[in-house]
């Protein structure tokens, strides 16, 4: 890799090794060991490798990280904010496999941040706003279980 | 925590932040990347395979071929002459996708690159793509078979029970034929191998995704002249199964043979195109089918007579259609059976074992039929079912010794979950219900040794257990459940239990999770090893406390008033080492059966799970696409040992085949799969689902472990069957082949109402010429291009030669700066969504990107003072919104457009200005009140992430989508003018245009194209000449194609305020959400108070290569108030007018004449909706 680029990646600077076309997703795997940002399309398609990008849910495989230029956050660095999200996960069988399971994380964390529709209306925009992040394990039921639940608890 | 509870599972914390390793997650051993030759031949003889260049390509440090196994190795699965495929070619390849060679280099593009370097001269040769094609005569035939039948590698033809009774008892007989196409797994972790040799101890080490360690130990040895001691696998964490890893596919001992060459450790891991398009799907099944029943609707005779897919080698097919065919005497109780099954070799990927195991594929004809015959008896399809239940401990007509059958709690549980008999009265339009029942037995004795299970339990000095056992859990929770189970018998908190699977060298045999066995197997071997541990640790507490009643609770052994902790009990025991007690068990099933070739029926499993599934769907007569909106799922599990991980086994499973119901299917062409990408193939995303209602129907079966039975591939026979008959019943059309799509919805209707469609082609002189290649392409046309296109074109992806080129990334500050630097090959990126996606997949260009996302001018989005507007309140809105804002500016912009469109008519003389490099959420967010129609067109679009990043002007210059040029086949757009339009044979159902198409097929895909020209946009563009304005209805010049130059540079679109004021609606027809247009409409018209509309615009997506204004129409309406039968004629006679279709798409006229219906009934309202 001939260039660099400077990252801020779960409150730390870093320096990586970056071409034009590398994302950010190698970049924070086999750079940074963020192994929590999954490959299961690298293309875009799948959600498994989504990340935060100045507080908004980006595909890190189809990010050029040279072009990132705002702080990254993987499921690393969610740190509180995620805990009730993933004891909810846990409680209402949101993983199985638990490979699509960071990406469904990280995205529903950015979800519950901002406001969210109650009663009815409530679980039909929590499956739009997941419908890009693929589950084959689940079924949806879980996911969107759990992510209910924490919005509800947390209004 | 203990059987029966809601534990969470066990490592909860770790696996929801994506902590645990995956085999790519691992960075120790540090380790080589390898990748894989695959043939691009469906059918070919090897002349010569030429490595030498490859290895001496930079980083390159091993190539294998055929040469580096023994002479013959071939993988056994069922052994014996069934045995037939080879780890690498020698000299045939019988698939488009098997394995050539293999590289292993420092990087995975170095990789690549060699494997690009490798010259193989093949010899094609034509061969048998389908089952029709490989059994009719003359065809090639692939292998010797002994079946003396052509192309047919395994016959079973039997009679079971008492035929000639069921035909004398038959007073309704119904028949069909039914295709359950190929499906993918489609699981989100990639197949994976990390192998590491040591030469010293000549040991091979696996981290490996699979299902069943032991199968790839025991093929790696095999097939490299090991020993079975000599191969370890280690415990890894495995991302979804379903079959898919429960044998052993190719990486394994490629990155195997790599390892033990190189002398490094090697990573294999598949890409999702591999996965899609060289792994094991589930095998179609053609089955016909004859269903009987007596006059009281007691079924009485199945007669079928199935041919099953086997693609290019035997891999798990003749179990697979065993288990199907069972099916047929399993469920039910017929007086006879008669079946007919093939085996069919083809010259595609070979299908593998999938969840359900050939159960699905019988279960939707048979389903299906026995709504058939209800309808024809007139009683209710559940009430039929009722009627034949079979009985609990009874023998089926297949063998099956039945214990428990809760079937029928089943069925009344889907009754009452969905008000079955009053939705069935009063259902609303186009809604209807339906059912469908399985069953599927608890571990199949398939194999040697399938009826053992050893487990081992430790228990440690600080009162902690580990249970250790061979298996692995790809997902299904079974590392939970069998700590709960540990923690059960020996009295110890769950927390305190830890689990070791996988480990060849440190757990005892097991088989594997396989067959719907892990709970059933494991969960008894586990429970008998914790109970005679629990027996030793009663005994050496009994030394302590005296003889009497001791009981195992919260880590103690308890008698009476007094106790001592587990620990202190290890430490006592003369057997412990090292401060560990171990206890290793065997369990071994009695009395079940292997199949084996010379009997036709046979126990299999030790107990069988039913289920009774209900679907409620609604049918879009106008765009034939079906949602389900309700569906139950009723399973009899025995005992569920933790309850929410058995109802996430059925919502997953029952998921799956909804999936599989109404959108999923593999799609080839030529023998290559052109759907090889989650884009392109319709599995269910969250919005897709409506919530599946798990019910647990829960009885104690005696034979299963603590009462269990299986639930894992139980869920998924019922969903196709359930769907079909909910469409049937909502709009009376049957579907025989799945999957549901809108196309063969529409299609059926159609000729239900009698609709033909006449395009008058003789009339239309300037079609005359597309008719007549159109008739030539399978003439010989097509095949002659092919061959061409193949040996002459440029090719399509990076030739031998190419590696990767020194790049180079500028960034430029506004559109000038960017015109300027898009020189030679050079590419614009806005969000970078599709370019990294084409540099993964053509890696050999460009060498220069000029990004241009971050640039102020092009991010502007603002009200203007359009010329026709209030020139006052323009400049009001220009100091709003700031003329020169950047990037930094972009939320309080937003902030004023969203002012601008709370209150109608503040700011009407505004136009909108939309900076290239605004990304689509962006757009979303300001139209979201000012124009409802725009914001609709783009939510629809992709996903949230993907809204986030991609840019307005990316999304409108695109390139075209069609999955022949995006999935690289060697077309006409790609390979230049010698190559032919793959979409003109191969399917053209969804992405293709419906009229004016020339040489290429395709449509513009943007979804913002179509909407954007209802409302009049122009698109500002700086080029080398300067800046010059176009309308966007000139803007494309062909699919996904523009006026734009190499140099030019898209800086702004215009939306003028007098399209804004009109009302606007958007409608889509999708196969899933975020899919690209099957079709679309967009409607925009000044609608007056007395309803009457002016200025209409009818824009429709992907219909036409690029966005098709029905300008008859407009000025037709012009002025009226049109109703939506008039209007649909007046769409329809322009349809009709300017149409050519392909024979696979005239569908698409009538949902896009649909669309345009539902786009008037919302033009008031300007919502819109995605279909
Ligand atoms: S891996 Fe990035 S979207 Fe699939
Ligand atoms: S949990 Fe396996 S893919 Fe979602």
């Amino acid at each position: 890799m001939t260039g660099t680029t400077d990252l801020v990646v779960n409150g730390e600077r870093v320096t990586v090794r970056a071409d034009a076309r590398t994302s950010l997703a190698r970049v924070l795997r086999e750079q940074l060991r963020c192994t929590s940002v999954k490959l299961a399309c690298e293309r875009g398609e799948c959600g498994a490798c989504t990340v935060l990008v100045g507080g908004v849910p980006r595909m890190a495989c189809v990010t050029p990280a040279r072009l990132v230029g705002r702080e990254v956050v993987t499921a690393e660095g969610l740190g509180e904010e995620a805990r009730d999200l993933q004891e909810a996960f846990a409680d209402h069988g949101a993983f199985q496999c638990g490979f699509c399971t960071a990406g469904q994380l990280v995205h529903a964390v950015a979800v519950l941040r901002g406001p969210v529709p109650g009663g009815a209306e409530l679980e039909p925009y929590v499956r739009r706003r997941l419908s890009g992040n693929i589950c084959r394990c689940t079924g949806y039921n879980g996911l969107v279980d759990a992510v209910c639940a924490v919005a509800e608890a947390r209004a | 925590m203990s059987i029966g509870e809601r534990a969470r599972p066990i490592d909860w914390w770790l696996r929801s932040l994506g902590l645990v390793d995956y085999t790519a997650d691992l960075s120790e051993p540090a380790h080589l990347h390898a990748a894989v030759l695959r043939s691009p031949h469906p059918y070919a003889l090897i002349a010569s395979i030429d490595t030498g260049r490859a290895e001496r390509m930079p980083g390159v440090r091993a190539v294998i071929t055929h040469a580096d196994f023994p002479p013959g190795a071939l993988y056994q699965h069922r052994g014996g002459p069934l045995s037939d495929r080879p780890p690498l070619a020698g000299d045939v390849v019988r698939n488009v996708g098997q394995e050539v060679a293999a590289v292993a280099a420092d990087t995975r593009e170095q990789a690549e690159a060699a494997c690009r370097a490798i010259r193989v001269r093949y010899r094609p040769r034509r061969a048998p793509l389908t089952i029709a094609e490989a059994r009719a005569p003359g065809a090639r035939e692939l292998h010797r078979r002994t079946t003396g039948l052509r192309n047919v590698s395994v016959r079973w033809a039997a009679d079971w029970g008492d035929v000639p009774a069921g035909q004398a008892a038959a007073a309704h007989t119904v028949t069909g034929a039914f295709v359950y196409p190929s499906v993918s797994h489609a699981v989100m972790e990639p197949n994976t191998t990390l192998a590491a040799w040591d030469a010293e101890r000549e040991l091979l080490e696996l981290w490996t995704s699979t299902q069943a360690p032991w199968f790839i130990v025991k093929e790696v040895a095999g097939l490299l002249g090991l020993s079975r001691d000599q191969v370890i696998c280690r415990e890894v964490a495995v991302g979804g199964g379903f079959g898919a890893k429960s044998k052993i596919s190719e990486h394994e001992v490629l990155a195997a043979a790599l390892a033990r060459k190189s002398g490094r450790p090697v990573l294999l891991e598949l890409s999702r195109e591999e996965e899609f398009a060289a792994n094991k799907p589930r095998h179609r099944f053609e089955t016909r089918l004859r269903t009987s029943a007596d006059a009281d609707g007691r079924i009485s005779l199945f007669e079928a007579d199935i041919d099953v897919d086997n693609g290019a080698y035997n891999h798990m097919g003749s179990s697979v259609l065993r288990v199907g065919v069972i099916t047929l005497g399993s469920m039910y109780r017929p007086d006879g059976v008669r079946f007919d099954a093939r085996l069919v070799d083809t010259a595609t990927q070979a299908g593998g074992q999938f969840r359900g195991y050939g159960t699905p594929q019988v279960s939707l004809a048979v389903e299906s039929q026995v709504d058939e015959l209800a309808e024809r008896l007139g009683v209710d399809p559940i009430e039929l079912r009722l009627r034949n239940l079979g009985a609990e401990w009874s023998t089926t007509l297949c063998g099956y010794e039945v214990t428990t059958n809760r079937l029928g709690p089943c069925l009344e549980a889907v009754r009452d979950g969905l008000d079955w008999d009053a939705r069935r009265r009063e259902r609303p339009a186009g809604h209807g219900l339906g059912a469908a029942v399985g069953m599927h037995g608890s571990g199949a004795y398939a194999y040697e040794f399938a009826n053992r299970s050893d487990a081992a339990i430790d228990l440690f000095e600080d009162g902690s257990a580990r249970v250790r056992f061979g298996g692995a859990d790809a997902g299904t929770g079974q590392r939970t459940i069998l700590a709960q189970v540990a923690a059960h018998e020996l009295g110890v908190p769950l927390d305190r239990v830890e689990v070791l699977s996988m480990d060849g060298e440190h757990t005892p045999f097991e088989l594997g999770a396989w067959s719907s066995r892990g709970t059933h197997m494991t969960g008894s071997s586990v429970g008998q090893a914790a109970r005679e541990l629990a027996d030793r640790l009663r005994t050496l507490a009994a030394d302590k406390l005296g003889e009497g009643r001791i009981e195992l609770r919260d880590g103690q052994a308890v008698r009476g008033d007094s106790s001592v902790p587990l620990g202190d009990l290890v430490r006592l025991s003369p057997d412990s080492v090292d401060g560990v007690l171990s206890h290793e068990t065997s369990y071994l099933l009695e009395g079940t059966e292997m199949l084996t070739p010379d009997r036709d029926t046979a126990n299999l499993s030790p107990t069988y799970a039913f289920a009774a599934h209900g679907a409620e769907v609604h049918v879009d007569r106008r765009t034939g696409k079906v949602s389900v909106v309700d569906y139950v799922a009723a399973h009899d599990v025995g005992r569920a040992i933790n309850p929410t991980m058995v109802e996430g086994q059925i919502a997953g499973g029952a998921a799956m085949g909804l999936g599989a119901a109404l959108g999923e299917e593999l799609v080839r062409e030529g023998g290559r799969v052109v759907n090889a990408a989650y884009v392109n193939y319709a599995l269910p995303r969250a919005a897709d689902l409506p919530r599946i209602r798990p019910v647990i129907v829960e009885g104690d079966d005696p034979a299963g472990p603590y009462g269990a039975k299986s639930v894992g591939e139980m869920s998924i026979i019922p969903p196709g069957a359930a769907v079909v008959n909910a469409i049937y019943d909502a709009v009376g059309v049957r579907v025989r082949e799945l999957p549901a799509t809108p196309d063969k919805i529409i299609d059926e209707l159609a000729r239900q109402e009698g609709r033909v469609r006449k395009f008058r082609i003789w009339r239309r002189p300037d079609r005359w010429w597309i008719a007549l290649v159109r008739w030539a392409y399978p003439r010989g046309l097509h095949h002659a291009l092919h061959r061409w296109g193949v040996r002459f074109g440029p090719g399509v992806g990076p030739g031998p030669d190419a590696e990767p080129q020194p790049e180079e990334l500028v960034v430029a500050a506004g559109a000038k700066e960017a015109s300027a630097a898009l020189t030679g090959d050079a590419v614009l990126v806005g969000g970078g969504t599709d370019v990294l996606t084409e540099a993964r997949l053509r890696p050999a260009r460009p060498a220069r990107l000029v990004s241009v996302g971050d640039a102020p001018e092009l991010r502007v989005l603002r009200r203007y003072a359009d010329a026709d507007g209030d020139a006052n309140a323009g400049a009001d809105a220009g100091a709003d919104a700031g003329a020169d804002a950047g990037a930094e500016a972009d939320a309080s912009e937003l902030r004023v457009l969203r002012r601008y469109g709370d209150s109608d008519g503040d700011g009407g003389g505004f136009g909108l200005e939309i900076g290239a490099a605004v990304t689509l959420a962006e757009l979303a967010e300001a139209t979201e009140r000012l124009a409802p129609a725009i914001a609709a067109a783009v939510a629809s679009i992709a996903s949230p992430q993907i809204r986030n990043a991609a840019t307005v002007a990316g999304n409108l210059v695109q390139a075209k989508r069609c999955w022949f040029f995006r999935n690289g086949f060697p077309c006409y757009k790609r390979n230049g003018a010698l190559s032919p339009c793959y979409a003109v044979l191969g399917d053209h159902r969804f992405q293709h245009a419906a009229a004016g198409a020339h040489r290429c097929q395709a449509v513009t895909p943007s979804d913002l194209a179509t909407v954007l020209t209802a409302y009049d946009a122009e698109v500002e563009i700086v080029g080398p000449a300067g800046r010059t304005t176009v309308p966007l209805a000139e803007f494309y010049t062909g699919p996904g194609e523009t006026v734009l130059g190499p140099a030019d540079v898209v800086a702004l679109i215009r939306v003028p305020a007098a399209a804004l004021r009109r009302q606007g609606s958007f409608e889509k027809l999708a196969l899933y959400s975020g899919d690209f247009a099957t079709a679309s409409a967009a409607l925009t018209a000044a609608v007056d108070e007395r309803g009457a509309w002016s200025d209409v615009r009818l824009v429709l997506g992907a219909v036409a290569p690029t966005p098709w204004r029905l300008t008859a129409v407009e000025r037709a309406v012009e002025g009226t108030t049109p109703d939506l039968a008039t209007l649909r004629r007046l769409v329809d006679a322009e349809l009709d007018r300017h149409a050519d279709p392909l024979p696979g798409n005239v569908w698409k006229l009538d949902a896009a004449a649909g669309l345009v219906e539902h786009a008037a009934e919302h033009l008031s309202t300007g919502k819109g909706a995605e279909r």
